[in-house]
């Protein structure tokens, strides 16, 4: 267990909104489809209203983009291009994905930032699990999400799942863990989750980290 | 030899009812998840010889069995390339298809 929480801290994390990308890491995933969601993050006293898009020019090749608006400002856009290698066999699908991406300084000052992520994930109709290492600008992370799936074979699934994220940055590293509860009916997805410090030796984090967010694609 | 015209007359009667058939199943490598998979029906419901009336507008999704039902419209011909192109559009592998009849039987394998 040491071990396990040693290699997480190496790797690192920062918050969730660099770690996963919309929708809700999930879709679209075929041709010219699109999607849109929200998402509200509170943590370390400030609530962030993000707003989220993706196109998928194929299921190979996305892009994706994320704005923050918090304190009345918006921060920094950050940009990617998720590429994807997926492997299917009978009952499992999986996914490989590199994805660049760059913070843009429109909540002001000048620095961009380049980020690299390198994500695993693997589905069954049971079971989801996704792996994220990732960093940008300082930051540097980990972000695992693992558990069942509860679909109704009518269209709705329910995901229930737990969250790590190991997080090193330029003012410490901490680990939070917690819940992660997913719905979609149809192409309407809602996201919560909640997560409590495991480990925090970051200077600027305090608490815990809750997040609800909705989602569309077409 | 009377009984041999016959048997290959009766024959002949059964494949000509299977390639009758109006409703098909695609297994589909992958395909596990609900969400991800609107793609695929998404893509399906365009194609022109897909019966809207039937299933969820001609498609519907079988997730723990990886399998994807169609329905064909009675005056149009399942175009299999065309088919197979869509469902690769939308994510997914397909790998077979048959035809069924009303009661979901298996009438025809073809690869």
């Amino acid at each position: 267990m040491k071990g396990v929480l040693y290699l997480l801290l190496l790797v690192g994390a920062c918050n969730t909104a660099l770690a996963h990308q919309p929708v809700m890491d999930m879709a679209p995933r075929w041709n010219n489809g699109y999607g849109i969601q929200t998402r509200t993050e509170h943590a370390n006293s400030t609530t962030t209203q993000w707003l989220e898009g993706v196109y998928t020019f194929k299921p190979s090749v996305r892009m994706t983009f994320k704005l923050p608006y918090a304190d009345g400002e918006f921060g920094d856009a950050i940009v990617a291009v998720p590429i994807k290698h997926y492997k299917n066999a009978g009952g499992f699908t999986s996914s490989w994905g590199l994805t660049p991406s760059v913070a843009m300084p429109t909540g002001g000052g000048s620095d961009w930032d380049t980020g690299l992520s390198l994500s695993y994930s693997a589905e069954t109709a049971s079971l989801f699990q996704l792996y994220d290492v990732y960093t940008l600008g300082d930051k540097t992370g980990l972000d695992v999400n693992i558990g069942p799936v509860y679909a109704d074979g009518n269209g709705s699934s329910l995901f229930t799942l737990w969250d790590v994220t190991a997080v090193d940055s330029a003012s410490g590293q901490r680990i939070l863990t917690g819940p992660v509860l997913m719905y979609f009916k149809r192409n309407v997805v809602v996201r919560f989750e909640y997560k409590m410090p495991l480990l925090d030796n970051d200077n600027e984090w305090d608490g815990d980290f809750i997040s609800a967010g909705i989602g569309i694609v077409y | 030899m009377l009984r041999k015209i016959t048997f290959l007359a009766l024959l002949c009667a059964i494949f000509s009812g299977s390639l009758s058939a109006q409703n098909y199943v695609v297994s589909v490598h992958g395909i596990v998840c609900e969400l991800c998979s609107l793609g695929v029906a998404k893509k399906l419901r365009k194609l022109s010889f897909i019966d809207p009336s039937k299933y969820d507008e001609g498609v519907k999704v079988d997730i723990n069995n990886q399998l994807v039902y169609l329905a064909v419209r009675e005056d149009a011909a399942l175009d299999k390339t065309v088919l197979f192109d869509a469902i690769e559009a939308g994510g997914y592998q397909p790998i077979e298809i048959w035809a069924i009849d009303s009661a979901g039987e298996k009438l025809e394998v073809s690869q």
